[in-house]
């Protein structure tokens, strides 16, 4: 289409069957179009087609000869009426999108395509105004627009709390008095906290992004700990209670407990490995100290316990020439107490030595019934009001400590004794079943009951109601259980209130040590 | 027959008079010394049957005595007996080279009737 077209179509010339054929062509498009006169005041509209008066909601009549502005009613601060202005000014074409508003104040979205069109000596005549209602889109991208602003604050406030949590595990860390460290897969350092760095006197920075084995000169070289990160914990993930000692440079000897843990989570995090490491050094020192101050105590306390149970025993000598029965009660009396001390302060040392994990065992080959017949000798010995009936054997060498072992049998009798007062029969029971000794003593006396019997073998437990009448410190099934448990084996009792008890040891037989 | 002659040797004067007085009193000659850093001599001087020997005493141990006595051709005949309230005594003799040991505090039956077979060899 020339200009000359288009004259012809402003002002109604050419033939009437190609006006008609233009016409129905520009009502059938989807756009709206207009054509201003820029040769009147104000630019008029001087067309519009039937989709701009479908657009706008105006008739024909209502916007023939008005300016174009009416479209954007009231809505007059847009910078894109700026634009369309300078445009026309300049006489060029403009693409703007801009909010226009229906006859009924509706706002549509108004994607305006605006171009001048020119005579033969080059001046603006009209402009055609081409408009497409793309509010559908306006919308959609205004939506997105809304979803991506709230998709970032969402973004923020997750990053935010993120950190916040990170911040928060990252000060329990720091604060825990404990050394942790983080490596990657390759032993680096990633993270190590205060705890570490000052235990260990080194420098943030000359620790984190190092491999674990060069830090510090290679003072982390230690060979236990490489065994601990390359052969232990790829199958056997987590290690706990890893004991390493090694003797540091400056800080000297140390020694540590290590927890290990691999991380097996798929992810950013996968096979980091932290390290958690206890200083025991001190602990340690201080259990030594406490068992040689205990050690040194008791022997010190038996030293002139010796010489009185020596003089009580030269009395005693004495009195058998002689007569005085109430002297030589009271003298057999003294002796019995005296024993009891000793036997006191012998269980002191051992409690001690088994909580600080000291008490060790020396097993050596014995008679295992022989020695039960000894320890029975010398209990009935004593007990003249009671029997100790021996029934079965166990016909077994067995490697184990002896001392320790007839402390228990002995001291599971005199229970046995102690608490059947008016019972006079105590009986022993050997037998081996499936490669376990057993040893039982059954009394008839007071019992335990149900409550009292899983505490019996805690240290200092007294069973409440028989505390004021039968002495004793409660440490003695604590260090009979301790002992059966260093042997490998299990003590049990079977009790039933005012009928009796029957406390059971098993000892495995181990096949090379004890036939 | 001459009585046997047995010497003892512990820091604590209680117990060496206590075992002097037991010793005394089942036949034996029994002298005493609570100086570990003089037995040596009194050995040599006393020439006695038998040796009954403290563990753990000051400065000059018990067992050091005894590695002493029995890498001595002179003494190492003498039979020695340990005596310790200590719980690892028996370990500590026996290492030490002594013939017998006898914890304390000690039966006296026990104590009396070692000292006779141990002069008896």
């Amino acid at each position: 289409m020339n200009d000359n077209q288009f004259g012809e179509l402003i002002t109604g010339t050419g033939s009437t069957e190609s006006l008609e054929l233009l016409k129905a062509a520009l009502d059938s498009s989807v756009s709206g179009i207009i054509i201003t006169d820029n040769r009147l005041p104000d630019n008029p509209i001087v067309y519009c087609n039937a989709s701009f008066e479908r657009i706008s909601g105006y008739s024909r009549p209502e916007i023939i000869g008005h300016n174009c502005r009416f479209l954007q009613a009231r809505d007059r601060k847009q910078p894109e009426r700026q634009m369309l202005k300078e445009a026309i000014v300049e006489g060029k074409t403009v693409n703007v999108e801009i909010r226009n508003y229906t006859k009924d104040g509706t706002l549509f979205w108004n994607e305006l395509y605006v171009s001048p069109i020119k005579n033969a000596e080059g001046q603006v005549t009209h402009f055609v105004g081409v408009q497409h209602d793309v509010t559908r889109r306006k919308n959609a991208e205004h939506t997105l627009r809304n979803e991506r602003e709230l998709i970032e604050q969402t973004v923020k406030q997750r990053t935010l709390s993120l950190e916040q949590t990170r911040e928060y595990l990252e000060s329990i860390i720091q604060t825990v008095r404990e050394s942790l460290l983080v490596l990657d897969a390759e032993f680096r350092v990633m993270t190590a906290n205060q705890h570490f760095l000052k235990t260990f006197k080194v420098d943030r920075s000359e620790t984190i992004g190092q491999n674990l084995f060069n830090l510090g000169n290679g003072q982390w070289d230690i060979d236990r700990l490489k065994e601990l990160l390359n052969d232990i914990l790829p199958t056997n993930n987590p290690v706990l209670d890893f004991e390493v000692e090694h003797d540091f440079p400056h800080i000297g000897r140390k020694l540590m407990l290590l927890n290990a843990y691999r991380i097996e989570l798929e992810g950013e995090f996968k096979d980091r490995i932290l390290l958690s490491i206890e200083d025991i050094t001190e602990r340690r020192a201080i259990e030594v100290r406490k068992d040689d101050f205990l050690s040194v105590a008791s022997h010190e306390l038996k030293t002139p316990l010796t010489t009185v149970k020596g003089y009580v025993q030269v009395i005693n000598h004495m009195l058998s020439e002689q007569s005085g029965d109430k002297l030589k009660e009271i003298v057999g009396k003294t002796s019995t107490q005296i024993d009891r001390l000793n036997k006191l302060i012998a269980e002191l040392l051992d409690v001690s030595k088994i909580q600080s994990g000291n008490l060790e065992i020396h097993r050596d080959v014995f008679d295992f019934d022989k020695m039960v017949k000894e320890v029975i000798e010398n209990i009935q010995s004593v007990s003249p009001n009671h029997t100790i009936k021996l029934s079965g054997a166990t016909n077994v060498t067995y490697s184990g400590d002896e001392s320790q072992l007839t402390q228990v049998i002995s001291n599971l009798l005199s229970n046995a004794i102690k608490y059947s007062p008016d019972h006079q029969e105590i009986s022993v029971y050997l037998s081996v079943i499936s490669g376990y000794l057993k040893f039982s003593v059954s009394d008839q006396g007071l019992g335990i009951n149900q409550n009292d019997q899983a505490k019996i073998f805690e240290r200092f437990y007294r069973v409440s109601n028989i505390q004021k009448k039968y002495p004793g410190m409660g440490i003695g099934l604590y260090v009979c259980e301790q002992i059966i448990k260093q042997h490998k084996g299990d003590l049990w009792v079977d009790s039933e209130e005012n009928k009796g008890s029957t406390f059971s040891f098993t000892l495995p037989l181990l096949n090379d040590e004890s036939k | 027959m001459d009585k046997k002659k047995i010497l003892i040797c512990d820091d604590d004067a209680g117990i060496v008079d206590m075992a002097q007085l037991i010793l005394e009193m089942n036949d034996f000659e029994a002298i005493g010394e609570t100086n570990s850093l003089k037995l040596y001599d009194r050995i040599k001087t006393e020439h006695p049957d038998l040796i009954i020997i403290d563990l753990w005493m000051p400065v000059l141990s018990g067992d050091q005595i005894l590695k002493r006595l029995k890498s001595d051709e002179h003494f190492k005949s003498i039979p020695v007996m340990a005596i310790s309230a200590s719980n690892d005594g028996y370990q500590i003799a026996m290492q030490a080279g002594a013939n017998r040991f006898i914890s304390k505090p000690f039966e006296m039956d026990e104590f009396v009737k070692a000292a006779h077979e141990m002069v008896a060899h």
